[in-house]
């Protein structure tokens, strides 16, 4: 079931999402056997202490989190992480972060060429910070700019995480896809609140957090879609992914892979699950390969 | 991970529960302040974690009240119905100090991690004095271990009235479980302590970063890896949310 994001061979089309599976390294009890590639936990050029907490909250079918981006910053990864993932059988690409255009470029500069880093994901799209973050993703100018700063520094694959907090995410979709992206991964996390009717103040301290899980995957399958039409580079479908089925609409809908997340967090199982059941559908639906399944990308 | 289903349900004081499992992996393994992080089929999204109360061949028994829908969903469970298991997780009390007596101090629900610890105290030679404190005297928790036992209540119907942490004597070795309000008084006054934390858990193995404990020496770690047991003075309490209602409940 290998796939092709542009010129990234995947061995597999399920990936882990950024955020929800550490830096790989965490627990033995994540199996990785099944891992088309890995997304790292975003990371800026500098160690950041994340918000305060409570950090979590809860929500029907869904969780609202605000991390942060609680990281080690560049250095560490490059130290402790980068060479663990190059000896791995799948290809590891670092989620990327900055406050700034420049800071995404210099931050890309500092990684480009290190053993084990396969490539970037640029999160402009991530909620639950006060600069940069979100603020990039729903402008176009700007998620271009970030683009541009971000290729200009790497001939490794650039893929880019857009938000859902957008009135039409194919303008972004292709405004980055301009800029040089080689695939776009749809989508981060929604912005939520839920209140605490105790003390009658939001129950993250960071007040708002990203909605992900079940809750948000029809938003999800609709804005990967809408994406997946805008553009000709490979998207990868994000949002609420637990079961086979799931991944399967993303894939129909005219996603290329899909990433798994906080499905991860209730079932460490979940990406070898999701995997083997794609492969068991087009099995039983008589689909030589994933490139047979029917797509659902009607042009206007 | 493992399918385990529930071997029996009993109450242990006014609303707190003690649900068994069959659990043999666990059992075997699991050391005093660790945890299981249960999920079930139409249960909320994210799973509960539970110190482990009991472990005993191939059971373990969890203590809970039901604080919010989904452990109300556990209490309502039959013989038999299965729980997902994961565990043993996180990083227990330690009992390599050499002290010859162990102090327990626990608070309402705080009893959860004490069984064992009582267990292996003995193990390494300790003396175990058990201090539980409760609001009243029913919700005093009726299962308990420790070659002296003190009795606490808020309201002066059993045993010494005031709170657990002013009613122990001092020792050794003192750990701790309970409210965070208590565990900063633990903190206040024995600063070794090893106190057991709860905070919101998402994933309970070390990824989501949203078991999030704030240090006293700056920035956060996770009460699912690092912890959920620390060194009192450790924790930057103030910082810790005390307002939650897993926190509240006594």
């Amino acid at each position: 079931m290998s796939v092709a994001i542009g010129a990234m061979r995947l061995r597999g089309p399920v990936l882990a999402a950024s955020g929800t599976f550490g830096y790989g390294t965490e627990v033995p009890l994540l199996e990785r056997g099944a891992l088309g590639a890995m997304v790292s936990k975003g990371i800026f050029l500098r160690a950041r202490e994340g918000t305060a907490p409570p950090r979590i909250a809860e929500t029907p079918s869904g969780m609202l989190n605000a991390i942060g981006l609680q990281g080690p910053g560049a250095e560490a990864v490059v130290r402790d992480y980068a060479p663990l993932w190059a000896e791995w059988d799948f290809p590891v690409l670092v989620n990327i972060n900055g406050e700034s255009a420049s800071e995404y470029g210099e931050l890309t500069a500092r990684l480009d060429g290190v053993p084990g880093i396969a490539g970037f994901e640029i999160n402009i799209s991530c909620p639950n910070v006060e600069q940069g973050g979100m603020f990039f993703g729903n402008d176009p100018r700007a998620a271009a700019t970030v683009t541009e700063a971000v290729r200009r520094r790497t001939k490794l694959p650039v893929w880019v995480k857009l938000t859902p907090m957008v009135s039409d995410i194919g303008v972004v979709a292709r405004a980055v896809e301009s800029a040089g992206a080689d695939a776009l991964c749809a989508i981060n996390t929604f912005v939520g609140m839920s209140i605490d009717l105790n003390v009658y103040r939001p129950r993250l301290s960071f007040r708002t957090g990203g909605l992900s899980g079940p809750a948000i995957r029809p938003l999800a399958v609709h804005l990967a879609h809408q994406a997946a039409r805008a553009v000709r580079i490979p998207v990868i479908g994000i949002g609420g992914i637990a079961r086979p089925e799931d991944a399967l609409e993303f894939l129909v809908a005219g996603c290329s892979a899909v990433q798994v997340g906080t499905a991860t967090f209730v079932n460490p199982k979940a990406i070898a699950e999701v995997h083997d059941g794609i492969a068991a559908f087009l099995e039983a639906r008589g689909f030589p390969s994933l490139a047979d399944l029917p797509r659902y990308l009607p042009r206007d | 991970m493992l399918d385990a289903p529930v071997t029996g349900k009993r109450q242990v004081a006014r609303g707190m529960f003690v649900i068994g499992l069959h659990a043999p992996e666990i059992a075997a393994s699991v050391r005093a302040g660790q945890f299981v992080n249960l999920g079930w089929e139409a249960g909320p999204l994210l799973r509960r974690p539970f110190s482990v109360f009991r472990a005993e061949r191939e059971h373990i028994e969890v203590v809970l009240k039901a604080v919010g829908s989904g452990t109300a969903q556990m209490l309502a469970m039959q013989v038999g119905d299965r729980l997902s298991c994961l565990g043993p997780l996180g990083r227990g009390f330690d009992f390599g100090s050499g002290a010859r007596e162990a102090l327990l101090v626990s608070g309402g629900l705080g009893v959860a991690p004490m069984l064992l610890a009582a267990r292996e105290a003995r193990v390494a030679g300790m003396k175990v004095t058990w201090v539980h404190g409760a609001r009243t005297a029913a919700e005093l928790c009726a299962e308990h271990d420790g070659d002296v036992v003190v009795w606490a209540t808020d309201d002066g119907s059993q045993g010494t009235h005031g709170t657990a942490v002013a009613a122990a004597p001092d020792t050794d070795l003192v750990l701790a479980c309970g409210p965070n309000r208590m565990l900063a008084a633990v903190a206040e006054r024995w600063p070794n302590a090893q106190v057991a934390v709860e905070t919101y858990m998402g994933c309970g193995t070390g990824v989501c970063l949203g078991c999030a404990v704030p240090l006293r020496r700056g920035g956060y770690d996770r009460a699912c890896k690092e912890g959920p047991v620390y060194r009192a003075a450790d924790i930057d309490w103030s910082a810790l949310p005390s307002h939650l209602p897993y926190a509240v409940v006594a």
